[in-house]
């Protein structure tokens, strides 16, 4: 283990030598900047309830692309998001420790849980691993609720802030997702991202050449939960409150459609997706009015035409990227900058 | 001589006609005159949600009919203009988000809503942070209002405690909560249908009248379910809850924990769910377990979605409600009279029971900066505390709208009443007549019939 | 409080139940056997089946357990698309594109329900609405009664179709070795779009069966899809038999712990067995066919 852990360091290391020359940090820098800036150009409401959530999604969604990039599909990962979010808050009202503290703390254990259930896991076929995570994210709902005196996961509490809502949080969650993000990058390229997408492709030759999947598909469990706690941490700061609804299984299916909308296995494609998805969601609500005034004769039905359309429009987008564009849009964005960088000269190598 | 006292009569003429003229110029409607902008936070999801919506507009547009609200600081009347914050599902992650547009980006004076206990807990901190006017007409938990000082914090636990005196002060919670309905039930049952138990069965007067409670498992369910058993125990009810399961928020059969409430032989069920479970419960219950019990529903079954379900398996069964629009007419009341009429006018469908709060607290609002004189948020709350309007669809206890200012804080204090459901041949569905309690005040006689005993009814174990 | 007729009530009701999760539980199972193919959203089919045997009872008047043959047939033709437009394309992929097809799909089928139908919640009226057997202190309605019936008549059905018809040679083959079979003659793409519609005609007909007997509404597809699922993995993936078990299992072991632990557990008991099940054995009880 000791070798495996000096191996995987070292090779992180050399990927951000790597990095930091490449043109990708220059890309990674200016995407840095304008992020930064924004708070500048557009009001407190749209940095605090549409930037934010973009941000904090994105890391959820990179964490579970991480777990995807190594064969393991979860449809439970809301569970962990959950976890995270309910044991920082409960860790330091409980126990008076510093919110940012808990934070922390809450990933962590977020991770050992995911250990647990990564080790259940461990032989598990991708349909099998689906159903187990899925469960698991069920069953989490029904132990906070028995245990709800300590947990307060039924009718949810205020979550203790660690830095002002608005343009403050704005800054620090984005700060933790550059470098959540970044390390997660690192990892993906580093020799334990390698070990992830071989086990991917095929575990059984992955096995005959020595690698041993089930190491690494813990390990893989263990930084994907990390992360996914530490999303649901900084969701909970977000909207100052925590409760039941974070495990509901539409927080487990949106990192995965963001993932894979976005591009799975690349980097860039959860940050994507989580923009798009984020984007639909806040602004394709203002027309439900007058969609329901034009669509109403035509599904009698349904009062509300609005949020079904939106759902049903997002599942077909699902399966046409899958079926279509099964990279994700993110090589689609690709090709039209470089498509414009070639059209302005200047060939960088 | 005389020139003088001409000169002197035009010069006073000349001044009265420009003081009068400077006076009249003052009242005029001020340039800063605006429409006020009251934010709905309702659940579009919903059918509830959607109910409020109506009940909403109704209200804007029969205020802005009438000439809009007078707004003394400006000299003037001016319309509503109502701001939509729309919250999906009412979950706390989607509730948030609306209702922060609401108060930071069209700056609302006053929000008016809120439909979950836990939704509302979430987003009501918007408002309680940028000291913004809530009428909470939603939300079946008392610490919307009680989780502040001013009502030594209630039941909120550390979590949920908001020590801000101030911003809690903008909150007001014009709604029943669920120690309201629990505290008319097990009254109810204690009040009414023991004796009759009683006499029926010849049962000794000694004998508890036996309860099941069936609720979803939920903070909804859980908390009408606690609010019962502690009301039941601090009065020495004779009532003894024999049976109590809960499910999943998501299940839609309840054969099985029917079965095992009817092995515990109880003399009443009482429903804690929403519409559709709790019209399932009521049919299944009778139709496939056997249970010929009475069922009682909690008054958010008070929908003309409900009486269609239940169909004639309604018969004869309780619902506990605030408003009633299915007992008449005659109503209890005029206002339900004209309500039910105007918005059935106007939309075609009966009227269901969130939106009738919606509908009183627009009032309450108009009422409010009309007395304020002002759309000062800080003016505006402080006559809302010291609202004294007539009731108007929900009945209180003292036949008026009043805000508490004691450790029920910013509560009314309003009055359940137990309706039975009667099958209706011409109809083809259920109507209900009020059963208990006799009288309330403001109305007089509120009880329109007297309770009976469903058709095949068996009582528990004697 | 506990007695035996309650006792023996929930175990005929789990009886019932089991043989619904069962028709769902046997339909993926074949599609699994001979295609390979884990369908997620195999309890949505159900769904509409529910929904279509609905339409079928009131627009056009027909008996509800006639319905039932119409809710199969078109679930079937549904079926047919899915194969061909979304599943064919991804198969031989990334086996996580079937799961992230089966997403997407799960949302265009709840969603295009509520569209159509709305949210309410909805029941097939059946002529024998309320009509109880009484044996003792125990009684079962004739509805439930019924789709026991119906239930084994499909199943004995469905094994002769196996057992004695070409397709169903073809198909047990395919599930076997699908490249051996192909070098037999054997039309790879027909087998295929016969077997997905023929699982989807079983998920239709329990759908249509469940909607005499609970109330339904857009949402409902998502459990029996992992009930079924944790009856495939105690009986075994790819064997029907299994899967009969399984079914019966499940459904007395459902209902008898909602009877002695209350309806929270309703849904935590198909994930609990479902976990503890595949983390002892990772290949069901009975253990795997073909694969």
């Amino acid at each position: 283990m000791n070798r495996t852990l000096v191996n995987s360091l070292g090779s992180i290391k050399r990927e951000f030598m790597n990095f930091s020359h490449s043109q990708k940090f220059y890309f990674f820098l200016a995407v840095m900047a304008i992020v930064a800036i924004m708070p500048l150009f557009v009001s407190d409401y749209v940095v605090g309830e549409v930037l934010t959530p973009m941000i904090i999604f994105a890391i959820y969604a990179s964490s579970w692309n991480l777990l995807a990039s190594s064969g393991q599909g979860s449809l439970g990962h809301a569970a962990f998001l959950g976890i995270g979010g309910f044991a920082s808050a409960l860790l330091a009202i409980k126990s008076g420790i510093p919110p940012i503290i808990g934070l922390f703390l809450g990933s962590l254990l977020s991770a050992a849980i995911g250990l647990l259930i990564g080790l259940a896991c461990v032989r598990l076929k991708a349909w099998f691993l689906a159903m187990v995570t899925f469960g698991f994210s069920v069953i989490i709902v029904t132990i906070f609720s028995q245990f709800d005196d300590f947990t307060g996961a039924v009718m949810g509490f205020r979550t203790p802030l660690i830095v002002e809502r608005g343009v403050p949080f704005y800054y620090m969650a984005f700060t933790f997702a550059a470098v959540s993000i970044f390390i997660m990058y690192l990892i993906m390229k580093s020799k334990l991202g390698l070990a992830f997408r071989a086990i991917h492709q095929n575990e059984a030759e992955a096995k005959m050449i020595g690698i041993n999947t089930g190491k690494y598909r813990l390990i893989a469990f263990v930084i994907s939960t990390f992360f996914a706690g530490l999303a649901g941490g900084l969701y909970a700061q977000s909207i100052q409150y925590i409760q039941n609804f974070i495990f509901e299984p539409y927080y487990s299916f949106l990192p995965l459609m963001m993932a894979v909308i976005g591009g799975l296995g690349t980097i860039e494609g959860p940050i994507i997706g989580s923009v798009i998805i984020r984007a639909i969601e806040s602004y394709l609500p203002s027309i439900d009015s007058a969609l329901d005034g034009l669509l109403h004769p035509l599904f009698p039905s349904v009062n509300h035409v609005g949020p079904p359309l939106r759902m049903l429009g997002l599942g077909v987008f699902l399966i046409a990227v899958v079926i279509f564009a099964p990279k994700g849009v993110a090589p689609l964005i690709r090709k039209a900058y470089n498509y414009l960088r070639s059209s302005t000269s200047e060939e960088k190598t | 001589m005389q020139k003088k006292l001409i000169v002197a009569i035009v010069v006073a003429i000349v001044a009265v006609a420009v003081i009068v003229a400077g006076w009249q110029l003052t009242q005029l409607p001020s340039p800063e005159a605006r429409p006020i902008k009251i934010g709905l936070v309702a659940c579009y999801e919903k059918a509830e949600g959607q109910d409020m919506d109506r009940a909403a507009k109704l209200a804007v547009k029969e205020i802005n009919d009438a000439g809009g609200v007078y707004v003394a600081e400006w000299h003037t009347s001016v319309q509503i203009e109502l701001v939509i914050a729309d919250t999906q599902d009412d979950t706390p992650g989607k509730a948030v988000g609306p209702v922060t547009r609401a108060v930071t980006e069209d700056q609302v004076d006053l929000l008016i809503g809120g439909y979950t206990s836990a939704g509302t807990l979430a987003d009501q901190v918007v408002a309680i942070e940028n000291r913004v006017p809530y009428i909470i007409t939603g939300a079946s938990t008392s610490l919307v209002t009680r989780r502040g000082p001013q009502a030594n914090f209630g039941t909120a636990t550390d979590e949920q405690k908001i020590d801000d005196a101030e911003g809690m002060s903008y909150m007001f919670h014009y709604c029943t909560t669920t120690a309201d309905y629990s505290k008319t039930v097990v009254n109810f049952f204690a009040e009414s249908m023991k004796p009759l138990l009683d006499s029926t069965y010849e049962f000794d007067a000694s004998r508890n009248l036996r309860l099941a409670i069936l609720y979803r498992d939920d903070a909804f369910g859980k908390g009408v379910a606690a609010d019962s058993k502690s009301l039941i125990e601090s009065n020495d009810l004779p009532i003894d809850v024999v049976a109590e399961r809960s499910y999943p928020a998501t299940a839609t059969s309840f054969q099985t924990d029917l079965t095992a409430i009817k092995d515990a032989k109880p003399d009443a069920v009482y429903v804690v769910d929403f519409i559709a479970n709790t019209a399932e419960i009521i049919k299944e219950g009778q139709r496939d377990v056997g249970l010929n019990t009475v069922y009682i529903a909690v008054e958010c079954c008070e929908d003309p979605a409900f009486y269609t379900l239940l169909g004639e398996y309604g018969d004869k069964q309780l619902l506990e409600s605030k408003f009633a629009p299915y007992a008449g007419p005659p109503f209890y009341l005029d206002t339900i009279e004209t309500y039910v009429t105007n918005y059935q006018q106007e939309y075609d469908t009966i009227p269901g029971m969130m939106g009738a709060d919606t509908y009183d607290a627009f009032y309450i609002a108009k009422d409010a900066i009309e007395r304020a004189g002002t759309v000062d948020k800080a003016a505006v709350r402080d006559a809302i505390e010291s609202c004294a309007i007539d009731q108007m669809l929900v009945l209180t206890e003292t036949g008026k709208i009043e805000f508490s200012t004691g450790t029920d804080y910013h509560e009314i204090a309003p009055v359940t009443f137990v309706e039975q459901l009667v099958w209706n041949e011409a109809v083809g569905e259920c109507r209900s007549v009020i059963v208990y309690p006799a009288t309330a005040p403001g109305v007089g006689e509120l009880k329109q019939a007297d309770f009976v005993l469903p058709e095949g009814y068996e009582p528990g174990s004697s | 409080m506990i007695t035996t007729s309650g006792i023996v009530e929930a175990l005929l009701w789990g009886v019932a139940n089991g043989c619904i999760y069962i028709l769902l539980a046997t339909g993926l199972n074949i599609i699994f056997g001979v295609m390979k193919l884990v369908n997620f959203a195999h309890g949505q089919l159900l769904m509409i089946g529910a929904y279509i045997a609905f339409a079928a009872a009131t627009a056009l008047g027909l008996n509800a357990y006639i319905a039932i043959l119409v809710a199969m047939g078109v679930v079937a033709l549904i079926g047919v698309g899915l194969e061909r437009f979304t599943f064919r394309r991804v198969l031989g992929t990334d086996k996580l594109n079937e799961i992230f097809v089966s997403l997407g799909l799960i949302y265009v089928f709840e969603n295009a329900a509520v569209l159509l139908w709305g949210n309410r919640s909805q029941q097939i009226a059946s002529p024998f609405q309320g009509l109880q057997l009484s044996l003792g202190q125990v009684s079962i309605g004739y509805d439930r009664l019924l789709a026991i019936s119906v239930v084994i008549v499909i199943l004995i059905a469905l094994f002769l179709l196996l057992k004695k018809t070409k397709i169903g040679l073809a198909m047990r083959a395919t599930s076997q070795k699908s490249t051996a079979s192909m070098l037999m003659g054997v039309n790879i793409e027909k087998v295929y779009i016969f077997t997905f519609a023929l699982g989807a005609a079983l998920a239709g007909a329990a759908g249509a069966l469940y909607g005499i007997i609970f109330p339904f509404n857009p949402g409902i597809g998502a459990l029996p899809t992992i009930k079924a699922f944790a009856i495939i993995i105690i009986g075994g993936l790819g064997s029907i038999p299994g899967a009969v078990i399984g079914g019966l299992l499940y459904g007395i072991a459902e209902n008898t712990a909602v009877y002695f632990l209350g309806g929270i557990w309703q849904d935590a008991i198909a994930f609990a067995l479902l976990i503890i099940v595949l983390v002892i054995k990772p290949t069901g009880i009975f253990g795997e066919k073909g694969e």
